[in-house]
């Protein structure tokens, strides 16, 4: 269901399943367009070689995958915040799970906070943050 | 009763979860939960008082630390003022053997958390330093731990003779409750809970990935 | 908290080291928004009544330093996490003018030693001044030794 006001939102909602484009292709455009073209962001033997598992999706684009689920559950939210931990990498062309869910709500500002955590295969977190979203 | 002994709220640096917005996601979700340890990093929360939150909701909120020292991370259960003052919990190289001395010395109990955790986790350190004296208890299961790190800390503590209490290690809301401890007797204050460690009478129990019983 | 640590809080915290302009380009922030599976055409269409860049494209904007030109800790600094505060629309097209300064200073243990957290904020401004938003890097350093 889509969000259209405060009222819809219910505490413990799980946000609708959003499937993040993790393919290193998509990373490694995304990389070269914030200037961050590094071999790590582009190239999974070169980021192997510095020790990584492979090639990472760069931390902002995690936290962008994380504010378009909002966006696509609740297409009239503006987000206030978003603040999130990089707690391990989140490694390009593994398949991620992005789960969102309300966890506090304040129907007399319009706000409501939203738990994000972005999960690896194994069911491992490797982001997690919270986002304040105004619902008018 | 079943208690998450490791969770952390905005009171620390890294936590983003309202202590409220816990109890309230407990009902909500209707987890089997009886209550919850706030356990802050590098500090012991003296000013909250959660009491009127843990009677709105009929949960136990109790307070504790997780301090550092050169062996990882350890949940400190039992804080008093004195305690404060027998080391700096804001300091990052306390030293583990010194950290459980002074616990039992004040009635608190010391549990490395995480122990199977690079860096961060006693076994990480155990090669290079050694077993550290005093340790009873660890924390066999803990909701941030990724690969193998739950299993070296039961085969260790398994080894080791040593107990295994569960956490969440939650920093945001919907983490709490994945892992928990289950005690035999009813705990409603911090000198409860700090009996029930000391009697070694409660089992570490996995809350989102359900097992078989951890023999310890 | 370690001595030396309140005493960079002491001398860094909270004073601008750096001021850069910010050209926000809509090509940019509509790839910025493709690519991170934004739909909505205020985020896509530049000609939608409310085109705006994505609220997080401004943690991709990087000022001339993270750190004070004279900042002591050495080390290998690594991205831990990313905070953004929006207080008003990015519009495309604008140029912001981004203030940074470093908001947090803290420790946490690791095997190899102390690592130092940096919070470094930029605070963006419009050309009349208005804040629009804050976007803060928290860095951590793996001291060397």
């Amino acid at each position: 269901m889509s969000i259209e006001s405060i009222s819809d939102v219910e505490f413990g909602v799980d946000l609708p399943a959003f499937k993040p484009d993790t393919r290193l292709s998509s990373a490694s455009t995304f990389a070269k367009l914030v200037g961050w073209n590094a071999p790590r962001f582009n190239d999974h033997e070169a980021a192997k070689k510095e020790g990584l598992p492979g090639a990472m999706i760069p931390g902002i684009l995690s936290q962008g995958y994380l504010v378009a689920m909002i966006h696509n559950w609740a297409p009239v939210a503006n987000v206030k915040s978003i603040d999130t931990v990089f707690r391990a990498p989140v490694i390009a062309d593994d398949d991620h799970t992005i789960i969102g869910v309300v966890t506090d709500i304040n129907e007399d500002d319009k706000l409501v906070e939203i738990d994000l955590t972005v999960k690896n295969s194994k069911g491992e977190t490797r982001v997690f943050g919270t986002a304040m979203i105004e619902i008018p | 009763m079943l208690l998450d002994l490791h969770t952390h709220s905005i009171k620390s640096d890294d936590g983003r979860a309202k202590v409220e917005n816990y109890c309230q996601w407990i009902r909500t979700k209707n987890l089997e939960l009886d209550g919850f340890v706030l356990t802050e990093h590098r500090q012991f929360d003296n000013d909250s008082d959660y009491s009127a939150l843990a009677k709105k909701f009929g949960l136990v909120i109790l307070k504790a630390s997780e301090v550092e020292t050169e062996y990882g991370h350890v949940l400190v259960y039992g804080v008093t003022k004195a305690l404060q003052k027998e080391f700096d919990f804001a300091y990052t190289k306390n030293p583990l053997e010194m950290v459980i001395e002074a616990s039992e010395a004040h009635g608190a109990v010391a549990v490395p958390c995480h122990p199977g955790r690079p860096k961060v986790g006693m076994f990480a350190h155990t090669e290079e330093l050694g077993i550290p004296k005093g340790v009873k208890i660890i924390e066999i299961f803990n909701g941030g731990s990724r690969d193998q790190e739950d299993q070296i800390a039961i085969d260790n503590a398994i080894k080791l003779g040593y107990k295994g209490i569960g956490g969440s290690d939650s920093h945001i809301v919907s983490h709490v409750a994945h892992c928990a401890t289950r005690f035999t007797q009813d705990i409603a204050t911090i000198d409860d809970l700090v009996a029930a460690l000391q009697t070694g009478e409660f089992e570490a129990v996995h809350i989102t990935k359900p097992h078989a019983p951890i023999q310890l | 908290m370690d001595q030396d640590i309140i005493d960079l809080r002491e001398k860094y915290l909270n004073q601008d080291f750096d001021t850069t302009p910010f050209e926000i380009d809509p090509k940019k922030t509509v790839e910025y928004a493709r690519l991170c599976g934004e739909t909505a055409p205020r985020f896509l269409d530049p000609a939608d009544a409310d085109f705006q860049a994505s609220p997080t494209y401004i943690a991709s904007l990087m000022g001339g330093r993270t750190m004070p030109k004279d900042f002591p800790v050495k080390g290998i600094g690594m991205d831990a996490g990313k905070g953004v505060e929006c207080l008003a629309p990015i519009r495309p097209g604008q140029t912001l003018n981004g203030k940074t300064h470093l908001h947090d200073i803290y420790t946490k243990t690791g095997r190899s030693g102390r690592m130092v957290f940096v919070v470094s904020r930029i605070e963006f401004y419009d050309n009349a001044g208005k804040h629009l938003a804050n976007s803060d890097s928290r860095i951590v350093i793996r001291e060397k030794g």
